[in-house]
């Protein structure tokens, strides 16, 4: 896996090309270039020359995600001015690729083109380029016509297949196509470039039809995205910066924004680009939840597909049980043939209790009583999965240790790389382990799953047990997860119950949850903004001082803005507004280093010392719940919850921001607005 | 019997699942065997299971090879990965479709796929 800097991304939900600025593809196997759909690479080389001669971009115009303009001279930069050619490639993504090709010739005298496009598909798996995997089960193959090149890949009754063609007479052959024209001084000469990808069943249907039948005509797309910022609050503050970043926001989740097969043609947030264009159980829950004062419509079908995958036997390679949530869902050839266990995946510990969290959450908004009795059963099945499957070592809590030993995750909570949990010391804590984070959502699971039986599913009794429950974990939790020597809680439990006892931003998370006692939450924060933990920017996953600590290492230093907007959260609910607000302004201020585009991750260096957050070399851009952090930040500063049925407002902004109002505001209440100025501190 | 015949006929037996309180619907299955078509119709009216042999017409079809169902009865298949690679067939509604995958057993601890690349639904 590596970075590729100066690429271009044209996206739709998980459509996506991938090129250099120029407009070129050129796949080496490991870098995840190309044209991707359905976790597969329909394109993997895409190479345009004039006369024999690569093209060199002069702009590239991408400021509409699902459309690139590209303006190209051949030849190198050097030499372009004495170049009487040149040419604009302006490339649209949909269920099809299109491209249009025009070349002017501005000289004085005719110009013979030799217009030739380079073309291959390799149908690689997303996880194959990850894993850098090369021999492929199956076998390719290539059909030519004069009106097409069409390139396969078969697998039994496993079929994916890519169709080039254009709008001008042009020479089909294995490789690619060629155009011949002649320009006379001050003519251009144009083509329309289709290319089609298909998943073809042995019946020669593609099995996206009926989905890809349900879709707005691809003219209405600019209008849809532009009615998907019209019906989000407007945001009016003095503040360019914060503008920028909240345009920015509200674009990048329409752009992630795909319809799963079995949703009919609703839309569901996927986690993010390259790597993540799919439906993720926890990313998807936690980006509606920041996001519910901004985009509401995200929930619904999001829970709803949630909950129609919601696991219902036991599998140990999907690692399914009844009631679990989903962690992955692909639709490439790995997941297909499961070599990799993501038709759907559940390897996650914290899905099931966001669900809940998330349903409960998202009525306190909207007032959608309707939704909360669909999913009663869903949300019941969920918050049993807690204490009928998770608690592996019955001890009333949350645990995991894989059973898909081959390709399941060691970790599955929201830091899931295989050594992100570990003791102060380095060394890495046994299974099954119980992290602090996943403790703290249960709880309030409990209590909003209580809320949920006793208000809308008329049962008092439930009602009563999963507060029983709550108020028992809140004590347990806090005996046994506590260092009062630290001052703060173990990230995680060892199998054998041992803290472990390393200081990581998980803590915050557990104010968001509210299962800290107010008395020790002032001891948690000191730690929350102390030195080791705060860069300047946000709150570093790990803390400097900890074995493992590493300002670039991925889930073990480096700052995440998705996790700040949650800690931030906590934050405001303990009565923290100014620390709360230290974290707006610091990942919000990030964000303008990042043209208002918030990474993945960046580096936990101290913000004095760099004076700009350092880019982490493979973070995906965008992210949906780093798009969805600068929104979430955006409530805790504005300080505004439902309360019954009308919006309570707090203000508390940073000093970096003098006034903010976010205007009609979407929930139960209708539409109301919401105003923030900042407050100099009294002497 | 098969296991195909024996699963329905438990599913007849049944006669109601919980699970399916909201669900309103119906799917045929078309099993073929080489040149052979064996058509199971599955009602459900809030959550009321009827099977029948039959070959009305069902807002959603569900096609696969003697082969394939026989291995879904056994409990030995994912469904959502078997569509993907086009070994299950599905017309109409697809929820629908996944959500009657949940009434197939799973064996826990499934070995590798008797026929990883075979099995088409003809």
């Amino acid at each position: 896996m590596r970075d590729i800097p100066g690429t271009v991304s044209c996206i739709d939900g998980n459509t996506f090309i991938v090129s250099d600025a120029s407009g070129d593809v050129e796949s080496s196997p490991a870098t995840p270039v190309g044209l991707f759909a359905a976790d597969t690479r329909f394109l993997s080389r895409w190479v345009l020359t004039v006369n024999g001669q690569r093209l060199t971009a002069l702009s590239v115009d991408d400021s509409q995600y699902y459309e690139v303009t590209f303006f190209v001279v051949p030849g190198g930069a050097v030499d372009y001015v004495a170049e009487d050619v040149s040419a604009i490639r302006r490339r649209r993504i949909g269920p099809d690729l299109t491209e249009s090709l025009t070349i002017f010739n501005y000289g004085q005298r005719d110009v013979d083109l030799d217009v030739r496009l380079e073309v291959a598909a390799d149908f690689a798996d997303i996880f194959e380029i990850k894993f850098d995997l090369h021999d492929k089960a199956g076998s390719p193959y290539t059909h030519v016509d004069a009106n097409e090149l069409r390139l396969g890949y078969r697998r039994g009754t496993y079929r994916r297949e890519v169709s080039v063609s254009a709008s001008k007479p042009a020479t089909f052959d294995p490789h690619g196509l060629r155009f011949s024209a002649r320009l006379r001084p001050g003519e251009q000469w144009s083509t329309r470039l289709h290319v089609v990808m298909r998943a073809l069943r042995p019946d020669g249907l593609d099995f996206r039809s009926a989905l890809r039948a349900q879709r707005p005509d691809e003219s209405t797309l600019p209008a849809s995205v532009e009615a998907w910022v019209a019906d989000a609050p407007k945001l009016d503050t003095e503040s360019t910066a914060l503008q920028q970043v909240y345009h920015r926001s509200l674009v990048d989740l329409a752009a992630l924004r795909f319809a799963p097969l079995s949703l009919g043609g609703a839309t569901v947030p996927a986690a993010g680009l390259p790597w993540f264009m799919t439906l993720f159980g926890r990313d998807s829950l936690l980006t509606c939840l920041q996001t519910l004062p901004v985009t509401p419509s995200l929930t619904p079908p999001t829970l709803r597909i949630l909950a129609s995958l919601q696991g219902a036997r036991n599998d140990n390679v999907l690692e399914e049980d009844p009631g679990r949530i989903l962690h992955e869902l692909r639709y490439g050839e790995s997941a297909a043939f499961e070599e990799q266990p993501h038709s759907p995946y559940y390897g996650t510990v914290d899905a099931s209790p966001l669900f809940v969290v998330l349903l409960d959450e998202y009525e306190r908004w909207s007032g959608d009583a309707a939704l909360v009795m669909e999913l009663e059963q869903e949300a019941r099945a969920a918050l049993a999965w807690i204490d009928q499957y998770a608690d592996l070592t019955s001890t009333g809590y949350i645990w995991y240790e894989r059973r898909n030993h081959a390709t399941g995750l060691d970790n599955q909570c929201w830091k899931d790389s295989w050594d992100s949990i570990s003791y102060a010391d380095g060394r890495l804590p046994g299974f099954p382990r119980a992290t602090c984070e996943t403790q703290g959502y249960a709880y309030d699971a409990k209590i909003r799953g209580a809320r949920l039986a006793r208000t809308f599913w008329g049962d008092p009794d439930y009602a009563e047990r999963l507060e029983r429950e709550a108020a028992a974990l809140f004590n347990r939790f806090n005996t046994d997860f506590w260092l009062e020597d630290r001052g703060y809680y173990a990230l995680a439990l060892d199998g054998d119950g041992t803290p472990v006892d390393s200081l990581a931003s998980n803590i915050g998370h557990l104010l968001w949850s509210g299962i800290v006692p107010p008395e020790r939450a002032s001891r948690v924060v000191e730690h929350l903004m102390g030195p080791a933990l705060f860069s300047g920017w946000g709150v570093r996953t790990l803390a400097e001082g900890q074995s493992r600590y590493n300002p670039l290492g991925y889930h073990n230093g480096t700052v995440w803005p998705f996790d700040n907007s949650f800690i931030a959260w906590g934050l405001r609910r303990y009565g923290f507004a100014s620390e709360a607000g230290r974290i707006a302004e610091g990942i919000l201020c990030a964000a303008t280093y990042f043209q208002g585009r918030l990474p993945e991750a960046f580096g936990g260096f101290d913000r004095h010392t760099t004076r700009y957050p350092v880019r982490y070399p493979t973070a995906g851009s965008p992210q949906a719940w780093s798009s969805g952090a600068s929104l979430l930040l955006l409530r805790t500063m504005l300080g505004i919850n439902p309360h019954e049925d009308h919006l309570a407002v707090d203000p508390a902004l940073p000093s970096a921001f003098a006034r903010i109002a976010l205007l009609d505001i979407p929930g139960r209440w209708g539409k109301v607005d919401a105003f923030a100025r900042h407050r100099p501190e009294q002497p | 019997m098969t296991a195909t015949s024996a699963f329905f006929e438990r599913l007849t037996a049944a006669g109601h699942d919980p699970r399916f309180n909201k669900v309103c619907g119906s799917v045929r299955f078309d099993i073929r065997d080489g040149d052979r078509l064996e058509q199971w119709l599955l009602d459900i009216d809030r959550g009321d299971l009827r099977v029948s042999q039959s070959a009305a017409p069902a807002g959603t079809v569900i096609r696969v090879s003697a082969q394939v169902a026989e291995a879904m009865a056994r409990g030995e298949v994912n469904g959502l990965a078997a569509i993907t690679r086009g070994e299950i067939l599905v017309d109409g509604d697809l929820n629908l479709a996944l959500r009657i995958g949940r009434l197939f057993p799973r064996t826990p601890d499934r070995s590798e796929r008797a026929d990883p690349d075979g099995g088409s639904p003809g």
